[in-house]
């Protein structure tokens, strides 16, 4: 922005300080400088032109060849993408030239005076480059418009394609008759002819090169092995000693033990293929062959790999999926069986294809591997896998069981129809759906591990979690939760498209429904954008947590250090807490892209209505925004509303927690606490007054009584010298002079320490001073008899002994107890 | 600095927390990168762009005030003013005053 600025005012200085003629020269320089990117980009434009219509071409020549189409469409993409890039090229040209529009200003209205000639002779300059460069511009889209169109022309080509090879019926009665016997011998002979010959080749000329290659191949695969093993060794095999491996180690070692041995047999044939190459061993259409064994053999080997760590019918502790002993013994050989005739079905149509061979062979071949596949897919679905508690044998989950019967039905059907194609297709995603949907159930299973209590703190990070942080179980928990969902959500995400482009979806579609779906799908007038909500949520969830952080920080530090009252302190942070979740919820939900004046509406209709039913829930709520601006009462007050006396614990929004004595929680309502009147013990400061009442004989000496009780009361180490103690002869009773002594305590929550204390020793005083109170019996009690006089000494010693040790000991008890630090706790003043 | 030392100078959960809030923060940053370009028009009515994505033109009205992700793989757009720009889906196009500017 800021060198935009400059770059104008330097070409307006230059303008104003440059004469006439100079000025057109620079104009004309800049005008030859766009004029060869003009002409640069034309030409490019002009290129790809071109080149589209080569493409165009080729597409109408090679209709029904998919790979061919696919190749054409990649580079029509990236052609789409030149033109767009050449057309970028303008941008910073066309940007200075409409700056410079701007600042000559709008051309002068009819009867204004003319301007000068330079002014309107570069306005025409602009325009025309401006004008040029729109039309290269819009050849550019023009040519965009219409790689566009030839690629969606080839997306509809492809799947007519599809539709031919899936609905394409082959006379199987040609296929299959004794000439293709022979056919299939002449075939074996030529291919035998080739090899052979290429060996004899190889082994006269180039034995040391292939010796060598395969050395290096195998020295290759050898260390990538060995070195695997030495690495992870420890997760690679299974320990058959463990009775009970969590699912997790079970997953780790499936995997490695999948993974490693794959690689380093991937590794050796790559690298078999690679120095045969490099030291040109192979020969014309040998390494076609070589290339597709490989592959045919590195798919065979992981599938085998696959299902013998997932099943693993040596150690049923080890197992993935809980089946039987001797039905995973069988799996794994119809599984591997399955893969080798797709395996070899695949490589022999390889074969064909260079060898020439007739069709009725190919239909011949593919018959009898989509045949095999089918009885392949039912005898799985017959096996009866599990064994039911009485020891009897259970089969398959009947949709399973069902699905499995079914696809291989229709497999064989399909073949013996003659739609081969068809038979095919089936039978070749019925394997590769199979395997991505039982990884992606092994994933489900290792994720709902997980997710179970303690089972993410048993993995390793967990384990690394819980020594390395300060998270402890329950968060680890949570943590786990977290996971097992973020775990299942990767799955849903990864093996969704491939399961999608497995059938022939194009990822362009799939970018474009996932691109939809995060942006709006719109339902009558209202969108939902699941990547708004998604920004809302997140949104808001970082609000929260900033609120708490600013809460905890303005708390305990700020107001801490400052020495703030607890009672402010807690309500100034919930006040910060309410307002930051308030402004979190709104911003998250404007982020989320709804509409808050739509709300409105909503609001304004519904407030009535909910303004009627939530009644006390708002009056609640306002009391208790009152409560916190006015503050009657702070946490940790005793106050007494109504019948209920206790401490506060908790001020929020809707209610007030009050403990009461008997540490019985009460939760009162907010409205209660402001409508009618509290009585709050310690509201400025904890001084109180306690009374507790004497009466006496009449007949006693009053004056002798009067300074008894002051006395006492002023002896009282709890009890404040000012206001003084006082005592109050309050009446001349029925039965009794009646007194009153007043004491003021600095806190009031000791008032029954003091009120014990004092009772005590106004009894003991008058004991003393022979000093009556007098009482009126309404129960008459019989004094209980002592125990008689004993006569044995010696079991009076020994009682006496046994008492005293009793003693002795509760009095260690009680020291013990004291050093332990065991303070008693103060007596409940209510 | 771990956890473990902060514990002394705060409480411990808002360690925790700062921890959630560097998550979430990466995670929106992540999340957050636009993937379309936008356009947003700042006068009082209502101007129309001529969006070519694909294989066909479609007219993209913008009402006063409003905002609007489009093009997410490149386009070719014709502004207000009849000038035609290319764009490759990150810019945002800003109309004022009936003249578009591409940031």
């Amino acid at each position: 922005m800021f060198f935009r600025l400059l770059r104008l005012v330097l070409i307006l200085a230059l303008v104003v300080v440059s004469a006439a003629p100079s000025f057109d020269a620079m104009a004309q320089a800049i005008g030859q400088g766009s004029a060869a990117l003009i002409a640069e980009q034309q030409k490019a434009i002009q290129d790809l032109t071109a080149k589209t219509d080569d493409l165009e071409k080729k597409t109408s020549q090679e209709a029904s060849d998919d790979a061919g189409l696919v190749d054409i469409r990649l580079q029509l993409e990236e052609m789409s993408r030149a033109a767009l890039t050449s057309a970028l090229a303008f941008r910073s040209r066309l940007s200075d030239i409409n700056n410079r529009v701007e600042a000559l200003g709008a051309p002068p209205a009819e009867g204004q005076p003319p301007e000068p000639e330079i002014v309107s002779s570069e306005r025409g300059a602009l325009a025309s480059e401006k004008a040029e460069i729109n039309a290269v511009i819009a050849g550019a889209q023009n040519l965009s418009i219409r790689i566009n169109g030839l690629i969606e022309k080839i997306g509809t080509t492809r799947s007519e394609l599809f539709r031919n090879v899936l609905t394409k019926r082959y006379e199987l009665s040609d296929a299959l008759s004794p000439q293709v016997f022979s056919d299939a011998q002449d075939e074996y002979a030529n291919l035998y002819k080739a090899v052979s010959s290429w060996l004899g080749f190889a082994l006269k000329f180039k034995f040391q090169a292939m010796l060598a290659a395969t050395l290096m191949a195998l020295a290759l695969a050898a260390v990538l092995f060995v070195g695997g093993r030495r690495l992870f060794g420890r997760v690679f095999e299974a320990d058959p000693s463990v009775e009970d491996p969590s699912y997790l180690s079970r997953l780790s070692v499936a995997f490695w033990s999948t993974l490693l041995p794959t690689l380093a047999v991937g590794a050796f044939l790559a690298s078999t293929v690679f120095f045969f190459n490099y030291y040109n061993v192979l020969r014309g259409d040998i390494g076609v062959f070589l290339n597709a064994l490989a592959a045919v053999i590195a798919v065979v080997f992981c599938v085998n790999r696959m299902t013998n760590a997932a099943l693993e019918p040596r150690l049923p502790n080890w197992r993935l999926i809980p089946v039987e002993t001797g039905p995973a013994r069988w799996l794994v050989r119809l599984t591997t069986a399955m893969a080798v005739v797709i395996g070899f079905n695949n490589f022999l149509s390889v074969v064909n294809d260079k060898m020439g061979s007739p069709l009725s062979l190919t239909i011949a071949r593919s018959f009898v591997a989509t045949i095999i596949v089918g009885v392949i897919l039912i005898l799985m679905a017959l096996l009866r896998p599990f064994k039911a508690p009485d020891g009897s044998w259970r089969p398959w989950p009947a949709w399973l069981r069902y699905t499995a019967i079914a696809l291989g039905l229709f497999t064989i059907a399909a073949a013996l129809f003659g739609y081969i194609g068809l038979a095919i297709f089936v039978s070749l995603q019925v394997v590769v759906t199979g395997t991505v949907l039982v990884t992606a159930y092994i994933g489900f299973l290792s994720a709902r591990e997980i997710g179970e209590e303690g089972g993410f703190a048993g993995t390793s990070i967990g384990r690394w979690l819980s020594a390395n942080s300060s998270y402890e179980d329950a968060a680890l928990d949570q943590l786990g939760l977290v996971v097992s969902i973020a775990i299942n959500v990767m799955i849903v995400l990864v093996f969704l498209p491939l399961i999608l482009l497995m059938w022939g979806f194009q990822p362009g579609d799939i970018q474009a429904w996932a691109y939809k779906l995060a942006t709006g799908i719109t339902i009558g007038s209202v969108t939902i954008s699941f990547l708004g909500i998604l920004t809302g949520i997140v949104v808001f969830i970082i609000g929260y947590f900033l609120t708490r952080w600013f809460q905890g920080w303005l708390d305990g530090s700020v107001m801490a250090r400052g020495k703030v009252d607890t009672g402010v302190r807690n309500s100034i942070r919930l006040a910060v807490g309410y307002a930051g979740v308030a402004l979190a919820a709104l911003v998250g939900i404007s982020a989320a892209g709804i509409d808050l004046s739509n709300l409105a509406l909503v609001a304004g209709a519904l407030s009535l209505g909910i303004g009627f039913g939530l009644q006390n829930v708002v009056s609640n709520f306002v009391s208790g925004l009152i409560l916190l601006a006015e503050r009657p009462f702070k946490v940790g007050d005793w106050i007494v509303a109504g019948d209920i006396s206790g401490t506060v614990k908790k001020i929020s929004v809707r209610a007030t927690e009050i403990e009461t004595f008997q540490r019985q929680s009460v939760i009162l309502p907010n409205s209660n606490l402001i409508n009618n009147a509290v009585g709050n013990w310690t509201h400025r400061n904890k001084l109180g007054r306690v009374d507790i009442r004497v009466g006496v004989a009449y007949g006693s000496d009053v004056k002798q009584v009067h300074d008894i009780l002051l006395e006492i009361a002023r002896g009282h180490p709890l009890v404040l010298k000012n206001p003084e103690p006082f005592v109050l002869f309050t009446n001349f009773g029925l039965a009794a002079l009646e007194f009153e002594i007043r004491v003021f305590l600095a806190d009031v929550l000791n008032g029954a320490t003091v009120q014990n204390d004092i009772r005590f020793t106004v009894l003991d005083r008058f004991d003393r001073e022979h000093i009556e109170i007098p009482s009126q019996p309404r129960a008459v009690v019989e004094p209980k008899k002592h125990e008689a006089w004993p006569i044995d000494d010696d079991k009076i010693e020994v009682e006496f002994a046994a008492q005293e040790r009793a003693k002795a000991e509760a009095a260690a008890e009680a020291q013990r107890l004291a050093k332990a630090g065991r303070k008693a706790r103060k007596p409940d003043p209510g | 600095m771990p956890c473990e030392m902060q514990q002394r100078r705060w409480k411990h959960r808002y360690c925790k927390m700062w921890k959630s809030v560097v998550a979430a923060v990466a995670f929106l940053a992540v999340g957050g990168s636009a993937f379309a370009a936008s356009a947003v028009n700042k006068d009082a009515e209502t101007r129309t762009l001529i969006v070519t994505e694909g294989g066909g033109k479609t007219e993209l009205a913008l009402a006063a005030g409003e905002t609007v992700e489009f093009c997410p793989n490149g386009c070719f757009v014709t502004l207000p003013n009849g000038d035609l720009e290319a764009l490759t889906g990150s810019e945002t196009v800003e109309i004022s005053g009936g003249v578009a500017r591409i940031k």
